[in-house]
């Protein structure tokens, strides 16, 4: 489910108008569930799992609901200065309008991570702020490994100068899924670039089929699963929630003494759109029972090599997908339907009481070991907040596990986006008869797949789990 | 009558307008026209080394001008003359002066080389401005959004180009006819051929037609400027001359330079479904405009197009599209020099400003020496030789001097010549001469910038105020579904002066005139904020800054002397 980090809806409609917002920051772990949920639920979901003393930092907000990234105006205060409740501290230019960014909390601008005139994603660290006078020293150290930290992929020994435009750094996450490309360079139109940034498709991983190999428009949004249209001025706003919102507000009965209200964050904000969202598309749902035994054997076989569970579910169904493409198409305005030209399996997440589906890119074509390097990366990233747009809304079929909970069943809802989502239940021991008539135990594991009728039909989603079963009962093709 | 192409900063990179900038004593300059502003007050010749290496005017074989190998009668003026006034080069500028020399009497011909009409009426703002009325209507009818506001259902909107082209070029031939027809019917001669000085008040044209005039004006114009290193095709690497024949609309063009030439295009080619790349060579787009206007622009002319850029880069080298291969641009750092980035494209526009059309003049025969291709003159446009004196007889207009690079501009230089040369002295105040950009919306300006207003202020210890209005509180714009835009007004409150005015939204071109006839005229701001002006109309945009500044109240008011009708 893609969440987006739309949480400041746009109040600056005018533009050149100045408004002002407030940007919120990370405390200490043990206080911020309290302290965002109360004061600051709009970008608790941002705050940063490292910060032990009371060092906050500073996020690029975002400004309005299409806001990918921000320009820094300018800083209004310079680095130590005093901050009180209240105070702006920032200018920052997004798409619509500049803002005025004023801070939560009092304290000092311990450093500026992003200089004026540079530009950072939303959500990445802009600056930092230091409760006291003595904790600018160790936030300027903090910013100072921050930047290095970024460049330390490169295996430089000694860490770069903090001037050497940290921004750029935080920009752009080394690429991991730079499959051997060769020396080509991407070249892309400029609406092509634009439409990326949008859909948050990630421009390196779409293969252009424009003259020269160039990425056209097009080919994004088939990445992205939408209908190549021809005015694109604006995406359609999605379709207004159905009526029943509105009756149940109406009917709700009064609330319990004593109940405290818990405003959304905007994780849960935009998995609630999203759900509601979903009712809008006919799905069902076909089960299917999988032997896992030869699975099981290969886990164990290939667990020490850091293969998870969860890498062969992916490849498995990655694998499956690439032989029955209408299941990983995706049908976004209700006329026409696209085929996804890569295979990108988004994997529900549970993370401090959200929900996040970071995305495996091209599963069919990664091989196991990569593919479990991968997860195990997207996973340190959805805990630390650290998840480009990219990473967790470039998904074309979604996967459900909750088989380690020990549920045997369960029906998963359907993303809207995406054709179809398979949840997967537990493997136990069941009591199969063979077609002879001889009983045996077998290790049997309950898929249960939910698709969009539109465009995936029964027949459709029965062939593609009885290929997904024999991929898993006969595992080998999985680790070639 | 538009603006001519003006000049992009391509030419100049920042620590060269600075050094020169500081030259001038009086900032006359409008930042929007580059070249304008080095040339600008005329000072010695260390300009002409600073920039002598980057101008480089594209040969022209058909333009080839004889120089004068029979220079006999040299150095004594003949006592009668053919003519009172020879003006060489029939642009905008030749024409403005032509009629306005018949007008007070003089015996008037006017040289021509090429067509009648010049850059403007054929290669220039005529054409473009056909070919931005086919944008606009194109972008109007494509919006969807914007057409379901007014209730309005269109199916798909379409074009063909070589009716648009046409449209470009008939327009470019009527009005050419017209001008012609307008002279002849004056009685102007119109002589054909390419026009040289000879010497003093005596000018050659074609093979060998030596003529006589006691005033000779020259109006040569200039020709797009094209950096070196890049190749001009006219098919897939081109300038603006081949652009406004519309030949082909590449999928994906990209234009080098960000100002006026570029940016109409950019509407152009956009409106007709092209992607476009900018590259400036300055750190921001539109680096001539007023910064609060340009941001704006930027919102709403580039960001929701398909458009992307880049800034502070220099292409170094364009290659033409061939043997299979798109057109290869290699982008280099503008200020450290360093390779940058290569970009595939389908078509180049080069559109890096313009260089004066003065090569082959005779110009040695006078003793002038030209500054990087413009010829040196003073504020009443008399040519000042390579000794910095007057060359007695001898003006130049337009382009071809640099002062201010629009057809209008030349235009009104050229009356102001005559004015003089007819007895009545003129100088030409060219804060006062407005200039637009035909985008949709339209970007226009008069006067000084923020930026140089403050700057004067500063120097000058006045105070500099500014007023803004936004087109979504005008009734008419609202009607029309076209609120995007301001327009801003900079001002001295303590004697209700307009330093400047800029607009950018709809009409903004056809706006700006109440605020540049004020400049010309001296009016002040509690003068005109009195007058009236129709509701609902757009202009009420301007009488809303008029009514908003906030002029302190001991400023004098000229007593309007009211006749009351009975």
């Amino acid at each position: 489910m893609a969440v987006s980090s739309s949480s400041f809806l746009s109040t600056a409609s005018l533009t050149n108008s100045k408004s002002n917002i407030s940007f919120a920051s990370s405390v200490s772990p043990s206080l911020r569930s309290v302290v965002f949920r109360s004061t600051t639920p709009a970008t608790s979901h941002r705050r940063s799992m490292t910060v032990r003393s009371k060092i906050r930092e500073i996020f690029m907000p975002a400004l309005s609901s299409t806001m990918t990234e921000g320009k820094i105006v300018s800083w209004i205060k310079t680095e130590g200065e005093k901050l009180a409740k209240g105070e702006s501290v920032v200018v920052v230019e997004s798409d619509k309008a500049d803002m005025d960014v004023e801070t939560f909390y009092d304290g000092y601008l311990a450093a500026i991570v992003v200089g004026e005139g540079e530009t950072a994603p939303v959500g990445a660290a802009i600056g930092l702020l230091a409760e006291t006078e003595a904790e600018i020293e160790e936030a300027k150290s903090k910013a100072a490994s921050k930047s290095s930290s970024s460049v330390a992929e490169a295996v430089v020994p000694s860490p770069p100068p903090v001037t050497s435009s940290p921004a750029s750094a935080i920009a752009q996450p080394a690429p991991v899924t730079a499959v051997s490309d060769g020396p080509r360079k991407t070249v892309a139109t400029p609406y092509a670039k634009k439409l990326a940034k949008q859909h948050k498709v990630d421009i390196e991983s779409v293969a252009g089929t424009g003259p020269f190999g160039r990425i056209t428009a097009s080919d994004v949004e088939t990445a992205a699963g939408i209908a190549p249209s021809k005015s694109s001025i604006a995406p359609p706003p999605p379709p207004p929630p159905p009526v029943t919102a509105k009756a149940t507000t109406t009917n709700l009965p009064p609330l319990l003494p004593d109940s405290s209200i818990v405003p959304f964050t905007a994780m849960q904000s935009a998995v609630s759109k999203n759900m509601i969202e979903s009712l809008s598309v006919p799905t069902f749902r076909v089960g299917y029972p999988v032997n896992t035994d030869a699975l099981d054997a290969l886990y164990e076989k290939v667990k020490p090599k850091g293969v998870t569970m969860t890498a062969l579910l992916a490849k498995a169904a990655g694998m499956a997908l690439a032989q029955h493409p209408v299941v990983n198409a995706s049908c976004k305005d209700g006329k026409s339907f696209s085929y996804n030209s890569s295979i990108n399996i988004a994997v529900a997440v549970a993370i401090n009481g959200g929900l996040i589906t970071p995305v495996l890119q091209d599963a069919d074509k990664l091989d196991l070991y990569l593919l479990s390097q991968k997860w195990k990366e997207l996973v340190g990233k959805a805990r630390s907040k650290q998840l480009q747009p990219h990473e967790y809304n470039s998904g074309t079929f979604t996967l459900s596990n909750l088989g380690m909970f020990g549920v045997d069943r369960f029906d998963a809802i359907l993303p809207p986006g995406q054709g179809a989502i398979m949840a997967v239940g537990a493997s136990k021991p069941t009591v199969v008869a063979d077609k002879d008539g001889f009983f045996s135990v077998k290790n049997t594991m309950l898929v249960n797949v939910t698709a969009d009728h539109r465009i995936v039909y029964g027949a459709d989603l029965a062939a593609f789990l009885q290929t997904f079963a024999k991929i898993i009962e006969n595992p080998d093709s999985l680790t070639l | 009558m538009a603006l001519s192409f003006s000049q992009t900063s391509f030419t100049r990179p920042n620590h060269v307008l600075g050094s020169t900038g500081s030259v001038f004593s009086t900032p006359r300059s409008l930042r929007f026209c580059g070249l304008r502003r080095e040339a600008f007050g005329f000072s010695p010749s260390n300009q002409l080394a600073l920039r002598s290496d980057r101008i480089r005017i594209p040969s022209r074989k058909s333009f080839q001008v004889f120089a004068s190998a029979s220079s006999n009668g040299n150095g004594a003026p003949p006592k009668s003359f053919d003519y009172d006034l020879i003006i060489i080069g029939a642009g905008v500028g030749g024409h403005g002066a032509a009629l306005h020399a018949v007008e007070k009497g003089l015996k008037t011909a006017i040289i021509e080389g090429d067509v009648v009409g010049g850059t403007c009426v054929n290669r220039g703002c005529v054409p473009s401005k056909a070919l931005l009325a086919v944008s606009g209507r194109m972008r109007e009818l494509q919006n969807e959004h914007h057409m379901k506001s007014f209730g309005l259902q269109v199916s798909a909107a379409g074009y063909d180009r070589q009716g648009v082209a046409d449209h470009a070029n008939n327009l470019a031939t009527k009005i050419r006819n017209n001008l012609t027809n307008s002279m002849k019917a004056l009685g102007v001669d119109i002589l054909t051929g390419f026009g040289s000085v000879l010497g003093p008040q005596k000018v050659k044209y074609g093979k060998d037609n030596i003529i006589t005039a006691k005033d000779i004006i020259i109006a040569t114009g200039s020709v797009p400027f094209v950096p070196k290193g890049i190749e001009v095709d006219g098919k897939t690497v081109i300038t603006s001359d081949h652009a406004l024949k519309l030949e082909s609309v590449p999928d994906w063009i990209a234009i080098v330079g960000s100002g006026y030439i570029g940016l109409e295009f950019s509407d152009v080619y956009t409106a007709l479904g092209s992607e476009v790349t900018f590259i400036e060579a300055l750190d921001q787009l539109m680096p001539g405009f007023d910064p609060e206007i340009s941001k704006l622009a930027q919102r709403v002319l580039i960001n929701p197009r398909k458009i992307d850029y880049h800034t502070g880069v220099f292409a170094s080298k364009i290659t033409p599209a061939k043997d299979g291969k798109p057109v290869l641009i290699e982008l280099i750092d503008a200020k450290t020099k360093e390779p940058k980035d290569t970009l595939e494209v389908d078509a180049a526009l080069i559109a890096t400003g313009r260089a004066p059309f003065t090569n082959g003049l005779g110009l040695e025969n006078v003793n002038v020496v030209t500054q990087r291709g413009f010829i040196p003159v003073d504020e009443r446009m008399r040519v000042i030789d390579g000794n910095g004196t007057l060359v007695p007889n001898l003006y130049c207009i337009g382009d071809a001097n640099g002062k201010l690079m629009l057809a209008h501009a030349a235009s009104a230089q050229g009356i102001s010549v005559v004015e003089q040369v007819s007895g009545r002295d003129h100088v030409l105040n060219h804060l006062s001469i407005p200039a637009a950009c035909f985008t949709h919306p339209e970007i226009s300006m008069v006067g000084l910038t923020e930026p140089q207003a403050k700057e004067k202020g500063e120097k000058e210890g006045f105070k500099v105020s500014v007023v803004k209005t936004s087109f979504k509180a005008n009734t008419k714009a609202l009607a029309e579904n076209e609120g995007e835009g301001i327009a801003k007004m900079i001002y001295r409150p303590d004697n209700g002066e307009i330093l400047g005015v800029h607009i950018f939204g709809l009409h903004a071109a056809d706006l700006i005139h109440e605020a540049s006839n004020a400049i010309a005229l001296g009016t002040r701001i509690q003068d005109i904020k009195l007058a009236v002006h129709a509701h609902p109309t757009l202009s009420e945009v301007l009488d809303e800054l008029f009514k908003a500044a906030k002029v302190e109240s001991h400023a004098t008011t000229r007593t309007v002397s009211e006749k009351v009708v009975v």
